[in-house]
């Protein structure tokens, strides 16, 4: 097979092979998941990122894990949106740490933050400040509302839990008569930082072309709601409310999750003529498929034929299990799978292989699993490289090397706090065996 | 005359009512999307059409399935109602694969084009003698994008598997651990909703399709520098599952397997939907300072023994999220909606931690979200006047630019639409020769 020519050894020989960003700058204020994915998708793509932290504590994601569980002492949900990034922790309420961010801006090329809006004005650093001093630069402010209209400038804040709520993405995620139910991954947060990145790098397109930089902001619920198709105009059609349907999928029919039974669930799709057909012989029930009411797709969608479809193959589903419904699925062609875990996942075979779910050996946190960017490609493949590191402790690499400071302007950098290191604190020091050196870049001694 | 507050400098230069006068960042790519039964394609053709890319759109010449993936089976001038949102600023053309005369006119298209996305299963292209490799011969700058349940390459490429949004969420992990936690002594038959709960609008497909415009993105880039093009590979379930942010830590380092736990948050508190007289509001205070001023704002700063508080270490572990969510349930059931979002804005006045504030947000049916004054405002949900389909409604400006904003021409178009235009412009077509390809069955 010809694409098997293209991705033969991808994953072996993908670290010998360029990042498609490479040379690329960016400086990041930014906290949480909505802020800090963003750069993370460039860093893994690539692009040089400085993590720009406020002395001693950092992000508040640094507190974030599951019940109190702390992975070899570092935040677990600090890993995922921050790899390959420098980590600097710079004051920015002082005029020396702006002073400091100025001489960083004046060689980036994208600035990302999520700080409320006019903030990283009230500190001398807003788009307006920074062009000043670098045209060219792509700015992204993203926050919860935007940097304008009633609730910005009420200077209301947000989480990705008030995205979901307010943009009607929960409520369209439950069961019918249920209070709406938080979708438990931080979904606006993420999805949001992806949108951003699309219309950060279409920016980077157009400079390319021109030279020209600009401003972009970006909303984590407007965000939300462009990917809610089918809800809008529905609405404005009908008149009425969008309703929601539990795991039924109410556009794709059949489309929806069944017990097994082992009481584990699966989720199956057989839309398409031939997956229906498909599913009814998986069944024995092949004359299903030529039933008026099941068999083209727009009447199978119609409530009661939907329905009643649905029924059939609940019965069905719960006499089997769930490995016996997979494989008759890849038998005639239809989509059905088991709900994986996390264990599952991490553990997902086809995952590892492709090199999705990928090792780190990292300096400080040791080897561990982490997610490649989920594009492959065949010239340019995205890279894990690194993890997270403490607060502050790139400062000495990033000053001497990107900005050429000597050791004792760096020492009057620390002295007047425009620069800063880690607290003692879990999440934001150092793993309790670090030798002091490993993962340091400069002044190792 | 004084600076204008930085709000009104920005939205003087980012409304989307400025959009149609500015420039586009992406009106010199042309892309053919190839997207068959997947919203995923659609949708990462949309990113790029959005700003400007010049996208056709090409199908079977009865259509694509996805056309007829609509809410309860309900058309609008005999469209679904998903396609209608994602036809967005995209010629319309027809190709029948299947055959061979077709295929040497998608190479034609290809040897003028700069992206090419598609959805086929792995090995579908190739059998057609238009794959990768096939079209890189013929345009070595093509940027060759598949989107596919387990992607090209892997144990499970050669997988008969469609790739549908529900089975992609359940395969990524994010199904599994949403949904609510079964009440003590109950079972489904009982709880019915009590169940792994997946995600409602097509997340899955979409986190795909944005990924893959992300790479394209990138990729083009790289093309810039390089003159290069590639193959891009997503398997739709890596891309939903890469999101995730600390199971698989928790997993890796403890052997914890991650359960569901309904409107709480597993990694930090405070965090939650909470019942209200009238519905449901979020609360954030993921420091220490937000928590407080919740617990002032609601009156209980003594009685709570606020100011004693030391970390939110301790109110994390299982037992007290869930011990600390019925004191605080019993608190905002007290309350509207409007009255504890109100709380919240005044406290960042006048409260004694001001301005810090909790985050506090309604819980709001898509109903009420579509005839919110501040996104009706912003741009996101003005009434489409489109010339196949007439006023429409669909979400649209969800970022705001100064230079390159996107804007939306039309929202859709029949099958087959712009065949006269797209194949006189790129293959000089005129009609008596379509008239032929269309009687042969071709387009």
């Amino acid at each position: 097979m010809m694409a098997e020519e293209t991705w033969k050894d991808y994953r072996e020989t993908k670290h010998g092979k360029p990042l498609p960003l490479k040379g690329i700058r960016v400086l990041e204020v930014c906290t949480l998941v909505l802020g800090p994915s963003g750069p993370g998708f460039l860093s893994r793509l690539g692009a040089e990122v400085i993590k720009c932290e406020m002395p001693p504590l950092g992000d508040t994601l640094r507190s974030m894990v599951p019940f109190g569980y702390f992975f070899r002492e570092q935040s677990t949900s600090l890993i995922r949106p921050n790899p390959n990034k420098y980590w600097v922790a710079l004051d920015l309420h002082g005029p020396e740490g702006q002073q400091l961010f100025r001489e960083l801006a004046a060689e980036a090329d994208i600035i990302e933050e999520n700080q409320r809006p006019g903030v990283m004005e009230r500190w001398n650093v807003g788009y307006r400040q920074i062009k000043e001093i670098n045209p060219d630069i792509i700015y992204i402010s993203k926050t919860g509302f935007g940097q304008w209209g009633q609730y910005a400038v009420e200077n209301r804040p947000s989480n990705d839990g008030a995205a979901q709520g307010m943009s009607g993405y929960a409520w369209m995620s439950s069961f019918p008569g249920r209070q709406p139910l938080k979708n438990r991954l931080y979904i606006c947060d993420s999805f949001g930082a992806l949108m951003g990145e699309v219309a950060v790098l279409a920016a980077l397109h157009y400079r390319d072309r021109t030279g020209k930089g600009q401003f972009i902001e970006l909303s984590q619920s407007e965000s939300i709601m462009r990917a809610m198709s089918w809800i809008w105009p529905y609405q404005h059609l009908t008149g009425r409310g969008a309703m929601p349907a539990g795991n039924r999928d109410v556009s794709i029919c059949p489309a929806d999750t069944f017990r097994c039974a082992d009481d584990t669930f699966l989720a199956l799709a057989a839309p398409s003529p031939e997956e229906f057909r498909g599913l009814c012989n998986a069944m024995g029930r092949g004359t299903l498929a030529d039933d008026p009411r099941f068999r083209d797709h727009l009447t199978r969608l119609q409530e009661e034929n939907a329905t009643r479809i649905l029924g059939i193959i609940a019965d069905w589903v719960r006499t089997k299990m769930p490995q016996e419904v997979e494989a008759l699925a890849e038998k005639h062609g239809f989509a059905a799978s088991g709900l994986h875990s996390i264990k599952d996942v991490v553990e997902d075979k086809d995952f590892r292989e492709r090199g999705f779910v990928t090792e780190v050996d990292d300096p400080l946190l040791g080897p561990f699993l982490d997610y490649e960017f989920p594009v492959m490609m065949s010239k340019t493949p995205p890279k894990v490289r690194w993890s997270i590191r403490p607060v502050g402790f790139d400062n000495e690499y990033v000053m001497t090397h990107h900005l050429g400071k000597s050791q004792d302007e760096i020492r009057r950098l620390y002295e007047c706090g425009a620069l800063g290191k880690w607290a003692d604190v879990r999440g934001r020091r150092p793993p309790p065996d670090w030798d002091g050196k490993a993962g340091l870049i400069m002044a190792r001694e | 005359m004084a600076e204008p507050t930085w709000a009104d400098w920005a939205r003087e230069r980012d409304d989307p009512k400025y959009a149609q006068t500015r420039a586009e960042a992406l009106d010199d790519i042309t892309v053919l999307d190839l997207s068959y039964k997947s919203f995923a394609g659609c949708y990462c053709s949309s990113m790029l059409a959005e700003f400007g890319a010049e996208v056709l759109r090409v199908e079977p010449p009865e259509g694509d399935f996805i056309r007829t993936c609509t809410p309860y089976g309900i058309l609008h001038k005999g469209e679904g109602l998903n396609y209608l949102t994602e036809g967005r600023n995209k010629f319309h053309i027809t190709l029948e694969l299947a055959k061979p005369e077709a295929r040497e006119m998608l190479k034609s298209l290809a040897a003028q084009a700069d992206v090419l996305i598609e959805t086929y299963r792995p090995g579908t292209m190739d059998d057609w003698g238009i794959g990768y490799e096939a079209l890189r011969a013929i345009n070595p700058g093509l940027i060759f994008a598949s989107i596919t349940a387990h992607g090209q390459f892997g144990p499970l490429s050669r997988s008969r598997m469609p790739d549908y949004d529900n089975v992609i969420q359940a395969r990524s992990g994010g199904h599994y651990d949403s949904g609510e936690i079964m009440p003590d002594g109950k079972d489904y038959d009982e709880c019915p909703w009590a169940v792994p709960t997946k995600a409602g609008p097509w997340i899955g497909w979409i986190e795909a399709g944005t990924h893959m415009a992300v790479g394209i993105l990138a990729a083009l880039h790289w093309r810039e520098l390089t003159g290069e093009g590639q193959a891009l590979d997503v398997a739709s379930a890596e891309a939903y599952a890469s999101i995730e942010d600390w199971a698989a830590l928790w997993y890796q380092g403890a052997g914890v397997v991650n359960e569901r736990f309904g409107n709480l948050n597993t990694a930090g508190w405070l965090y939650c939907f909470a019942p209200t007289k009238d519905g449901a509001v979020f609360l954030g205070g993921l420091r220490l300072e937000m928590w407080q001023a919740f617990a002032d704002m609601v009156g209980k700063w003594e009685e709570w023994g606020a100011a004693t508080w030391k970390d939110l270490a301790s109110f994390t572990p299982k037992e007290e999220q869930l011990k600390w969510a019925a004191l605080v349930f019993a608190e905002t059931r007290k309350y509207t909606n409007e009255e504890l979002v109100g709380m919240s804005v005044e406290y960042a006045k006048k409260g004694r931690l001001a301005p810090i504030t909790p985050v506090v947000a309604p819980v709001c049916s898509p109903e009420e979200a579509m005839h919110d004054a501040n996104w009706l405002d912003r741009g996101i949900f003005v009434p489409f006047k489109d010339p196949v389909y007439g006023d429409l409604v669909v979400a649209r400006a969800q970022y705001k630019m100064t230079e390159t904003p996107i804007r939306t021409k039309w929202v859709c178009r029949p099958v087959g639409y712009d065949n006269e235009h797209i194949y006189l412009k790129y293959l000089s077509l005129g009609p008596r020769r379509l008239t032929e390809l269309k009687e042969a069955g071709i387009i």
